[in-house]
């Protein structure tokens, strides 16, 4: 069991037109101010390996860096926490704001993918309000999906706040059943946090596992 | 799957007069249903079994045989399956355990391997048997013989099988233990109920599938046509190997399956009360949507049956104003002052008032099901009711009627006439409200 490379995953995410957040992979500090710059501040920094699981528990992410001296330390400290250990490299981030969902899939050894949705966050690790579907599925079967959890009311503008774009999420999903189905070595995927607004769904932190 | 069902001829292989053989019960079962059918035993060491003469192979009948049923020590097995494949049976039931599910995987794929050479069907091994109480075939080892009904019952479990046949008054179209499920698995067993006139509803018990796609793609199909209600054991995680992902971690094995379940239309429920409670409405009433009408002369009943269905997403839709001047105008319902529903008729209702009541219901467009709660009170007419129930659901036909007539002798009786007329009835408003569930269309 080991993480996909960045470099295969941004191809996964590519191919079936999964969108995320602007990301590049550095292991040059030099290259990788350059590139924060360019995406602009604030950024975030986080390590990419084969076999950390628990990146921010070993000190390899560091977010909402505002400016070029902040990035220094940021990236010094990542430098030290992860010295000694295998890593692909660091991924410098734009921050992107919205409501966290979490989606998934899991390849189950008799039925098949089994795709995940949930709020996410603190909601999925705590409270695991998750609705699942077997693969393949439609955008309408999404949409339920989407709604069988009692998250979606926090979703969908409860106290006045502002509704999300239920399809870009739903088309996220389907996206994610059409990648399970034709990619079969891949295990399981966790799409965690995925920012959402009433515009845009953007895959901020990706994991996947073959 | 007709030589499994309706066999004219059956060989049993092992039959036995020792007691409390497999052998004896199977070939005491069998012999019930003799006028119907050749029965044929075979043993060489035995001359005879309960005055029914053995052969020592089935290679020794001329005549044709449709079904073998295979009851001898494991390890001879294979040999007597090569002699019925010689013989082309029409297909074989392996009662014999000592396989799979004992380590003995092998020997369970040669078997496989040679039926499927000959083009035999083949159910087991280790299993009970299958049952056809209809045609008065009893191909198993189980101690009773259901009576005939219109709910199919699959087991993966014999012994569970036993019980419920024991325990339940209720009446089967077919029994199925289908045990190792080495050729025919439990989807095959699916498939063949969809076209079987005899069974309205389909109930199963079961620990794993064997493929889970081929399950989806059959209950998918199935269940369209007729409801699939289901449990399945082995619910609790056992703390998998970490999937290095949280979805990994949340897809637990039993949520994937009450997932596969769902997707497919199949109802799954968590008791073996609740499987054949609704199993039972299923066989008996048509299904509705959603919205339900409760009766009944005990106002607390009347409550606790509304937060039973608001737990479980029924709802209960407010009466009309046409419902409610109908009620007013009624000289029966007097007495009534609150016209709600639930519809309290109060203790001191006679079946008038429950005529009117339950017919004002049942004409209410957005009422699609009726609970009816009758407690016994002194002046409770329960024979009456269960009259005007019956009558009342022949001319709503479309609309089920699930009755709870709580008490023990002075409502005797009239669960009886309830059950005579096809009218389910349950001893307690949660299994009524949760059967009544089952035949709301999701």
């Amino acid at each position: 069991m080991e993480i996909l490379s960045f470099e295969e995953t941004k191809k996964i995410l590519l191919k079936y037109k999964l969108p995320f957040c602007r990301t590049e992979i550095f292991n040059s500090k030099e290259k990788a101010l350059v590139f924060a710059k360019q995406i602009g501040f604030p950024v975030v920094l986080k390590i990419h390996a084969q076999k950390i699981f628990h990146k921010s528990e070993i000190g390899g992410v560091k977010v909402n860096i505002k400016n070029e001296e902040e990035f220094g330390v940021a990236w010094d400290e990542i430098d030290k926490n992860i010295r000694g250990k295998n890593i692909e490299g660091v991924l410098v981030q734009e921050m992107v704001s919205g409501n966290e969902i979490a989606i998934g899939m899991k390849r189950d050894s008799q039925f098949g993918p089994v795709l995940m949705f949930g709020l996410g966050g603190i909601f999925i690790e705590i409270i695991k309000d998750v609705a699942f579907r077997i693969a393949p599925i439609g955008k309408e079967e999404a949409i339920r999906m989407i709604k069988e959890t009692k998250g979606f009311e926090i979703l969908n503008g409860a106290r006045g706040k502002k509704k999300i774009d239920l399809i870009n999420v739903a088309e996220m999903i389907v996206h994610l059943s059409n990648l399970s189905i034709k990619e079969e070595n891949i295990q399981s995927i966790d799409f965690n946090p995925v920012m959402v607004t009433d515009k845009q769904a953007l895959i901020t932190d990706f994991r996947i596992i073959i | 799957m007709k030589k499994i069902f309706e066999p004219k001829s059956i060989a049993l292989i092992g039959a036995s007069d020792e007691l409390g053989t497999v052998g004896l019960g199977l070939a005491n079962n069998l012999l019930s249903g003799k006028d119907l059918r050749k029965i044929y035993f075979i043993n060489p060491k035995r001359k005879e079994v309960l005055g029914i003469k053995c052969f020592d192979t089935i290679l020794d009948i001329k005549e044709k045989i449709d079904l073998a049923i295979i009851a001898v020590p494991a390890k001879i097995v294979k040999s007597i399956v090569l002699n019925c494949c010689e013989k082309k049976v029409g297909a074989i039931i392996i009662v014999s355990s000592g396989f799979k599910e004992a380590g003995n995987a092998k020997a369970e794929e040669e078997i496989k391997e040679m039926v499927k050479k000959y083009k035999i069907l083949l159910i087991g091994p280790n299993c009970l048997g299958i049952i056809n109480p209809s045609l008065n075939l009893n191909a198993s080892f189980a101690p009773l013989t259901p009576k005939k009904g219109s709910i199919a019952f699959l087991s993966q479990s014999g012994a569970l099988l036993d019980s419920v046949i024991d325990r339940d008054k209720l009446g089967f179209s077919k029994v199925v233990s289908y045990g190792n499920e080495a050729d025919m698995d439990l989807s095959d067993f699916i498939e063949y109920l969809k076209t079987d006139k005899e069974t309205k509803v389909i109930a199963i018990y079961f620990e794993g599938v064997k493929d889970g796609h081929k399950f989806m793609r059959i209950a998918k199909e199935v269940s369209k046509i007729k409801p699939i209600v289901a449990i399945k054991s082995g619910r609790s995680d056992k703390g998998k190997a970490a999937a290095g992902t949280h979805t990994g971690t949340l897809a637990g094995d039993y949520n994937v399956y009450q997932t596969a379940m769902k997707q497919s239309g199949v109802i799954l429920v968590d008791t073996l009360e609740e499987l054949f409670d609704v199993s039972l409405a299923l066989s008996l009433s048509p299904r509705c949507e959603n919205g339900i009408g409760i009766v009944t002369n005990g106002g607390g009943l009347g409550v606790l049956t509304v937060d039973y269905c608001s737990e479980m997403g029924i709802e209960i839709p407010s009466l009309s104003k046409s419902t409610i001047s109908f009620l007013e105008k009624n000289k029966a319902m007097e007495k009534v002052v609150s016209k709600n529903n639930p519809l309290d008729v109060l203790g001191d209702a006679l079946s008038d008032r429950y005529t009117v009541a339950i017919e004002s219901l049942l004409k209410q467009d957005d009422i699609n099901g009726l609970i009816v709660i009758s407690t016994p009170q002194l002046m409770t007419e329960h024979d009456k009711n269960a009259k005007i129930i019956a009558e009342l659901r022949n001319k709503y036909p479309l609309k089920p009627i699930v009755c709870c007539f709580l008490g023990g002798q002075s409502v005797a009786l009239a669960i009886e006439y309830l059950e005579k007329n096809g009218i389910p009835n349950y001893t307690d408003t949660k299994r009524a409200v949760k059967s009544i569930k089952g035949l709301i269309k999701k």
